[in-house]
């Protein structure tokens, strides 16, 4: 017996035992109707043909390996971004243990989230009362100073009103009148997370600039000189904030993190558990509305909030997640141009830096290709990056991405002789992107941890950049916004690269004759 | 020691070098190259140079006598290739500690050995001295000897502790130890016509793969290559080749020189890098293995093999004509090499708008000048803010350099190619050309170097340092404009020789004062060029600037014996008398001369200057000139 009490195999060794392998080759010649291997080996050859790749892009109605996720996802992650708060789900508890998997897997943090829990009964007849049950019960057991309601489809599909839902969970006394739940509808059959971002940080800005749901005067906008900032749907947003605010603090800014989620999705171990750690506070959620300006870092997290912002009357501005040096010099310009501050010798040199490694490394990068799939904004800003590298964005893909978008990155492509050879594709799935690695070969992909199965496929090296990445740790604890993000995205793409020159040449008496010390 | 510098006394006075040949007895004793200046920041020590120059030797384990810090620093280090054993990247180092130091490093050294030998079995250990050993006394050759005798292993002391010079120095002892350890201790197995050696090519970035094809094609062998991609047996059995061919690098010329001196084996300078630089080196391989018995039809063969590679070449290189067009160059890599570079460059429709003369000689300046014209811009010793400047002025599109310049074409905010030894791209052969090629195109479009022009977008232009250093330069040289006294006070306070610290007044006052028409004469009287020398081509510049004629000494019989003492060949040592003699005595072509005096039979450099001598000499009218000057 390969499995005995004494020496306990874990799966990786316990199934390549003989008994094991002999018992799988029986159970598939027996019982699993095998096919011809040479016939399976053909037609895995031929899923990497041309002729299958237009049958493929020819898939009207089904989706294959999406690369996205859904809008709840995008509120639970602005919910937890603000003081004491927890992101309330309206609908079925399943979803919402996905999200809180989900995020937790991607930042090794516990994640916490409660449901309305609504179940058959509720499907029939309305979830009102697990509204006012679920937020009674959430304020009384998690002590929250704030409950961001978001919904799941099944409360999407059968109309609950959330306005309604909740005034009448407060008269029926589950929360204090006064007490704040901001709400956003985010079904899942529309948009994706970044949708569901956007509603939700909309959500509670409405909830308090227009009357906390009429129950409040709306606020009256008394302009100052703070700059609010916007990180949208960020896998990043650990290191992304914490170097955002250190870039503010170099330039004497005074801002307002909207949805700032960096301090509850990286707790230490101190002896102490956070349900809540850091985030926006309320009064600052609320006294947003006097500021100078919103900075989105991501357009297409934020497509109906930020006009909403410009209706109060500030200045909006938003960037396509930017990464590199002409992406933050952008993001630099905008800051110091609204606040008035200089930019200081400090980040001066950061960007000299930057350069600095790009010039140093940027043979090695020169003329690869590389395929990117990810979240809008995502594709955006490390596409342009790439372009500044030398490098080309031969295929940029996102599930989640519309013709707009589209346009958007046509219109980068043009604007570089890197980008002449490059397509962007919207509404397609991983599927796609397999073909398009086998058909039109790039040197690179990079993507999400999903990307691993494309890897494995067709052999194209991933680079794990976006979000989740579940099967690497710690990535979200560095930022790539900023010079020094820059560097970091930099940092990562060379390491593979060189991994991969290693991996070719590291067969002894056989490559390794380049297997070198110095690259 | 004393053997040691022994050795480094022979090095010095190598006859093949010209540059050592040229030197005063005094000059000479310093050695072959530039003087370490104490303070100032150096390259690396002799130890390094014998070690680059051997590691490459692939089969042989490389043995590093002395603490960490030597093998340490250097293990594996270097981009030589192997298309075999790869015992030569693994660190072997006897890693003497403080006990060694009081007692002696001898024991652990024959024991490391010992082991090397038990575990590894390498058909050769190199032990190399460093200064710790070297200094409390560790004699490596005694037990280098006495671990061969017992384990009957050739075990080859490379005596060259990092203190007694720079790396240059140390390729040269490392060459000395080859030729007495190593080269001619073996037999090879059969020999044929069609056998070479080529002599200081490390196969860096595996560049000699590049050419070896052709020589195969060619149906000549590489006997040995000294040392990239070497081999023990194949070191040891290089005497029998016909024929060598030294990499243009001097690092190794003893070695070459000595083969040709002890073994009959005649060798030629050249280089793989450049079209025009491989044909050449291909055809002379060809003329000498003939010379030597080989059947002349390997020739036409070469020929055709020439024409071929060539056509293949030029249409590579010609499709980049329109990706170059209107792009600028500046070169920036001192030296001779850099010139096997500039016809491809020019072919590919780059145009070159500079160069550095730093390292050049004068004919070097020439050259330049018959390249790209008069208008040719020299970087000599340039101020960074001179450079900048001149960069700006000159709007190259990139920069070739050496690993060192680098930081001026940062200065300068300049796309820049490494093309000196630190790449990772193999530039040699026909396809190394176009190799080069490519990799000028890609760092010409990279996207980051538009980058690197630019400033940063908050900044203000006009307040950044260039531009401040441009402003302050113009308004130096307006005020000088202004002030005729001042300006003449600034020309002669420019510095000459920074070794000694002379500036250009203190020169002119020392050679009107003292009548001087010589570089010695400026020593004697001002010490400058006392230190490393370089500025004696500054000096020599000033002799031309006053006007001071070549020495012309009173005596007509001191002058004519002053002609003709004038070395033409410097590795034959032949001068100008003797070839004269040799014309008179009836000599007509170069074949002849050589035949009769030795000159031209080294490099074969000087063949030029010969023809030219012989065309005045054997003048139309039939009387040699010289006789009749000398009637």
């Amino acid at each position: 017996m390969p499995q005995n009490a004494d020496n306990v195999l874990d799966h990786f060794e316990l199934f390549r035992g003989p008994e094991y392998q002999q018992m799988l080759a029986n159970k598939k010649k027996m019982f699993e109707n095998p096919r011809d291997p040479a016939e399976v080996e053909r037609i895995r050859e031929w899923a990497k043909t041309p002729e299958y790749k237009e049958k493929n892009f020819a898939r009207e109605a089904l989706t294959v390996n999406p690369a996205k996720a859904c809008q709840p996802l995008g509120a639970v992650f602005v919910a937890v971004g603000f003081e004491h708060t927890i992101p309330f789900v309206h609908g079925s508890q399943g979803c919402v243990a996905y999200y809180r998997s989900h995020l937790s897997r991607h930042f090794k943090e516990p994640s916490s989230c409660v449901s309305s829990s609504m179940t058959e009964d509720a499907a029939v007849f309305g979830g009102l009362n697990n509204m006012i049950d679920g937020l009674a019960n959430t304020y009384n057991m998690y002590k929250p100073k704030m409950i961001a309601v978001s919904t799941t489809c099944m409360a999407e599909v059968i109309g609950d009103d959330l306005n309604a839902f909740i005034k009448t969970a407060k008269e029926k006394g589950s929360v204090p009148q006064e007490y704040d739940v901001p709400f956003a509808h985010t079904p899942a059959f529309v948009g994706s997370h970044v949708t569901g971002y956007d509603n939700a940080i909309k959500g509670v800005l409405e909830h308090f600039w227009d009357g906390k749901a009429g129950t409040a005067p709306k606020l009256v906008r008394e302009p100052n000189e703070k700059i609010n900032f916007i990180g949208g749907f960020d896998g990043y947003t650990v290191g992304n904030l914490r170097e955002v605010k250190r870039i503010f603090g170099l330039m004497g800014v005074d801002y307002t993190i909207l949805g700032d989620n960096s301090e509850v999705f990286d707790t230490p171990t101190d002896g102490e558990f956070r349900m809540y750690d850091g985030g926006t506070t309320l009064e600052e959620a609320a006294n947003a509305v006097h500021a100078k300006a919103t900075i989105s870092m991501q357009e297409y997290c934020t497509e109906k909030t930020l006009p909403f912002i410009a209706n109060h009357g500030q200045e909006v501005v938003a960037f396509n997640h930017p990464v590199g040096v002409k992406g933050t010099d952008e993001f630099l310009m905008a800051i110091a141009r609204i606040s008035g501050k200089e930019i200081p010798e400090e980040l001066a040199k950061e960007r000299g830096r930057l350069v600095d490694a790009i010039a140093d490394s940027n043979a090695h990068i020169h003329g690869k290709k590389f395929a990117i799939y990810g979240d809008p904004d995502l594709c955006l800003g490390l596409a342009s990056f790439l372009l500044e590298l030398g490098a080309e964005p031969t295929h940029v893909l996102a599930t989640n991405g519309n013709q707009k978008w589209a346009d958007k990155v046509q219109k980068l492509f043009d604007s570089s002789p890197f980008g002449q050879n490059c397509n962007v594709y919207p509404g397609r799935d991983l599927w796609h992107m397999r073909s398009l690695l086998f058909t039109e070969p790039v040197d690179f992909l990079i993507g999400n941890t999903y990307g691993k199965y494309l890897e494995r496929d067709t052999g194209t090296p991933l680079i794990r950049i976006g979000f989740p990445v579940f099967d690497r740790h710690h990535h979200h604890r560095r930022p790539v916004w900023g010079y020094q993000g820059g560097m970091n995205v930099l940092i990562t793409i060379l390491d593979k690269i060189f991994d991969t020159i290693d991996q070719n040449t590291i067969v002894p008496a056989k490559t390794d004759y380049s297997f070198d010390i110095i690259r | 020691m004393s053997s040691v510098s022994a050795t480094i006394q022979q090095v010095f006075n190598e006859p093949g070098c010209a540059k050592n040949q040229n030197k005063s007895e005094a000059e000479k004793k310093k050695g072959c190259t530039k003087q370490l200046q104490p303070g100032g920041a150096a390259g690396g020590c002799a130890f390094d140079g014998a070690k680059i120059a051997l590691q490459p030797l692939t089969d042989v384990a490389h043995l590093v006598h002395g603490p960490i810090a030597c093998e340490g620093n250097s293990w594996d280090n270097r981009g030589a290739r192997s298309s075999g054993s790869q015992i030569w990247r693994t660190g072997f180092t006897t890693d003497i500690n403080e006990t060694d130091v009081v007692f002696g490093g001898e024991k652990r050294l024959f024991k490391s050995i010992k082991e090397i030998i038990e575990k590894y079995n390498p058909p050769a250990v190199f032990v190399y001295q460093t200064c710790v050993p070297a200094m409390i006394g560790d004699d490596i050759d005694a037990v280098c000897k006495a671990a061969k005798e017992k384990f009957g292993t050739p075990v080859i002391p490379i005596n060259s502790p990092g203190f007694v010079g720079p790396k240059n120095l140390g390729n040269k002892l490392a060459g000395e130890a080859i030729l007495e350890h190593v080269i001619g201790t073996e037999e090879p197995e059969y020999t044929t016509p069609y056998d070479i050696n080529i002599i200081g090519e490390y196969n860096l970035s595996g560049e000699l793969w590049q050419v070896k094809p052709l020589l195969d094609e060619l149906g000549i062998r590489i006997l040995a290559c000294i040392s990239g991609d070497g081999r023990y047996k194949d070191v040891a059995s290089s005497h029998r080749a016909k024929a060598a061919m030294m990499v243009c690098s001097k690092a190794m010329i003893n070695v070459a020189r000595k083969m040709e001196e002890r073994y009959d084996i005649p060798f030629f300078e050249g280089s793989f890098y450049g079209i025009q630089d491989s044909s050449d080196s291909l055809r002379e391989i060809a003329r000498m293995l003939i010379e030597r018995g080989a059947d002349p039809e390997l020739m036409d063969r070469t020929e055709a093999l020439i024409e071929r590679e060539e056509a293949k070449a030029w249409a590579a290189i010609a499709k980049f004509k329109d990706r170059f067009k209107d792009k600028k160059v500046l070169l920036i890599t001192g030296g001779v090499k850099s010139w096997s570079v500039v016809a491809a460059l020019q072919e590919a429709g780059l145009e070159l708008v500079g160069t550095s003369v730093k390292k050049s000689t004068k004919e070097d300046k020439e050259r330049i000048k018959e390249l790209m014209g008069q208008d040719a811009h020299m970087i000599d010793d340039m101020t960074p803010r001179e450079m900048y400047k001149m960069l700006k002025d000159a709007k190259a599109d990139i920069m070739l350099s050496g690993g060192r310049s680098q930081f001026i074409a940062l200065k300068a905010a300049m796309p820049w190619l490494d093309i000196n030894q630190e790449r990772h791209h193999a530039y040699m052969g026909y396809i190394g050309m176009v190799k080069l090629v490519e990799e000028i195109d890609k760092a010409l479009y990279n996207p980051i170097w538009e980058q690197v022009r630019k400033p940063a977008p908050w900044d203000n232009p006009a307040n950044n340092w260039q531009n401040r250093a441009i402003a302050q330069m113009e308004a130096e040289a307006a005020a000088l404009a202004a002030d005729p006294v001042a300006a003449e006070k600034a020309r002669r306070a420019k510095k000459i020789c920074n070794c000694k610290s002379v500036d250009l007044g203190t020169i002119e006052d020392a050679i009107t004062a003292h009548s001087l028409t010589t570089v010695e004469g400026v020593k004697t009287h001002t010490n400058a060029s006392g230190g490393c020398g370089a500025c004696s081509g500054r000096i020599e510049d000033i002799f031309e600037a006053l006007g001071v004629a070549e020495p012309a000494p009173a005596d007509p019989v001191l002058a004519e014996a002053a002609r003709r003492a004038k070395k033409v060949c410097n590795c034959k040592s032949v001068t100008v008398g003797t070839i004269e003699d040799a014309v008179a005595a009836g000599a007509s072509n170069l074949a002849e001369v050589t035949a009769r005096t030795e000159a031209g039979s080294g490099c074969g450099k000087c063949g030029e200057r010969i023809e030219d001598m012989l065309d005045e000499l054997v003048a139309p009218l039939g009387t040699p000139a010289a006789l009749v000057a000398a009637e």
